[in-house]
């Protein structure tokens, strides 16, 4: 990772174009039929639990079982792959792309991932952190537990069998979490992001300078 | 506390494989896959360690695995540590577990070779190959989601599931299972929430046959996720499809109570529960499929519930 930062591009680049865009791909085999058409207004989950679901955006039929695929996120659908519509797709197939607008904090925290080392969820599962992390993090806050390579810091969870997670990354400061403790997580989402010591200066350097240029 | 030394062989391999094959496949399964199904699960029970004492069975096996690499070797998948009595076991999360004399007490460790969409059935599979054991000697019990084993709310068997890893990058699935055979006295806290083999037939159980019967049927179970594996990954993309896993899942539902139940749901319900719902069904996965009062479906993959009715 570089320690340089074009502040001004940056910032540039985020108020020219201060959305996010979400592909969607298929997420098996199997016939489509889009429900939305471009430029609809979405919503993801909603509800205490999320468990009132996102948008319909598209239906995919395999031997005769038909799942309806929901949005995740809010936005616009800014594209969709209409080759796709009523045709038979393989897995991974891109079909549609969200268009989501970004909150400050979330330019702050897409910023920052150029910056921290992102350690990812191995599998979708609920995780939380194991009790020595834990018990830091409740003492000292999160950004004074220092974590190295071969730590246990996380708790997988899957179907009543828990498995330790060990820190893989560059050890450093655990500066942003990314989950609460027992929400399910997708495989590859980041769970936490670590910043080295050297990098803590830098890092408050964006989250200062961002939060002063963004209005 | 040091473990007491292992005795002389208490259960052979050849006594949990013949019971393997004696056991009827059902009309499921043409004997060609019955057959490939016992091949999957025969390793299980090829190392049995019995000890009189121990602290917990699943610490033993990771003492086990560290030893085993140490000497530049590995444990052999399917080794089984069982113990009389336990002096530390546990339950999951800071509960307690009463593992007194008279009570089988074990631990499997099983290679980590599945995908893990598959070895997340593990848990399931160990449910069912308690549950089966138990209806097997006359004590009608039934499955609470994940793989609780009880009669009326009274826990026959509870079993804890973790995955260890080397150094080197060897992962073993640990399967601990604690299974109340003739101990009839439980500590006030949870005579209420806890029952034996024997408290419900009013007889007593010979341990190691009812080892025997627990080990096959856990080799019966574990081949049968490998056989659902191969199932899927011989279907299109290799993802989890719900035929690859029927045999497993209805074998769940036929063995379950939850489906129908009113329940209150939590990652660790005792302390925290979460919500109230209605089990519709399990899914492919294993997932519990849960519909909340205003009528909204969810699906958790982890946690535990408590029947509400």
């Amino acid at each position: 990772m570089s320690l340089k930062i074009h502040f001004d591009e940056i910032i540039s680049k985020y108020r020219s174009d201060p959305y996010d865009y979400v592909d969607m791909h298929a997420r098996h085999t199997g016939k489509v039929r889009f429900l939305v058409d471009e430029q609809a207004e979405v919503t993801g989950p909603s509800g205490e639990w999320k468990h009132i679901p996102g948008t319909s955006l598209y239906e995919i039929t395999r031997e005769r079982n038909t799942k309806v695929i929901c949005s995740e996120t809010n936005g616009t659908v800014s594209a969709i792959n209409w080759d796709a519509d009523n045709t038979f797709v393989e897995a991974g197939e891109k079909l549609l792309t969200i268009r989501h607008p970004l909150k400050k904090k979330e330019i702050i925290e897409a910023i920052l991932q150029e910056v921290l080392y992102l350690f990812p969820a191995p599998e979708r599962a609920r995780y939380y952190f194991s009790m020595d992390i834990q018990s830091r993090i409740e003492r000292k806050g999160a950004r004074s537990v220092f974590v190295k390579p071969g730590d246990e810091i996380i708790t997988m969870s899957l179907m009543k069998r828990d498995t330790p997670v060990y820190y893989t990354g560059e050890p450093g400061i655990i500066h942003s979490i990314y989950f609460r403790a027992g929400d399910s997580v997708d495989q590859g989402v980041p769970l936490i992001g670590v910043c080295a010591e050297d990098k803590l200066p830098l890092v408050q350097k964006i989250i200062t300078r961002v939060k002063a240029d963004w209005e | 506390m040091p473990p007491s030394m292992p005795s002389e062989p208490w259960i052979g391999h050849a006594e949990i494989l013949d019971r393997l094959c004696g056991d009827a496949a059902g009309p499921l399964f043409p004997a060609a896959t019955a057959e490939s199904i016992r091949r999957y699960g025969a390793p299980v029970g090829r190392v049995v360690e019995h000890h009189h004492r121990l602290d917990r069975c699943m610490e033993r096996l990771r003492e086990l695995i560290h030893d085993a690499r140490q000497q530049g070797t590995s444990l052999a998948s399917g080794t089984v540590v069982v113990a009389d009595v336990l002096s530390g076991s546990s339950g999951r999360f800071d509960r307690t577990w009463h593992a007194p004399e008279g009570g089988l007490w074990l631990a499997l460790a099983w290679a980590d070779t599945l995908l893990p969409s598959y070895s997340a059935l593990l848990p399931l599979a160990a449910g069912i190959a308690c549950c089966e054991t138990v209806r097997s000697l006359g004590a009608d019990c039934a499955i609470r989601w994940v793989n609780d084993v009880h009669l009326a709310g009274r826990k026959v068997a509870g079993i804890l599931s973790e995955t260890v890893a080397t150094a080197h990058g060897e992962r073993f699935h640990l399967l601990g299972i604690g299974l109340n055979v003739n101990n009839v006295d439980f500590p006030p806290d949870i005579a209420g929430e806890a029952i034996s083999l024997a408290g419900i037939t009013g007889r007593h159980h010979d341990r190691r046959g009812v080892a025997i019967r627990l080990l096959a049927r856990l080799a019966w179970n574990i081949g049968l996720v490998h056989h659902c594996e191969q199932q899927g990954l011989a279907g299109d993309d290799g993802t989890l499809a719900g035929a690859a896993t029927g045999p497993l899942i209805d074998r769940w539902r036929q063995l379950a109570d939850s489906i129908g139940q009113r329940v209150v749901y939590g990652y660790d319900v005792v302390k925290r529960p979460l919500y109230r719902a209605r089990v519709v069904d399990i899914d492919a996965a294993g997932g519990l499929c849960l519909a909340l009062d205003d009528g909204a479906l969810l699906t958790e993959y982890s946690g535990e519930i408590r029947y509400l009715d």
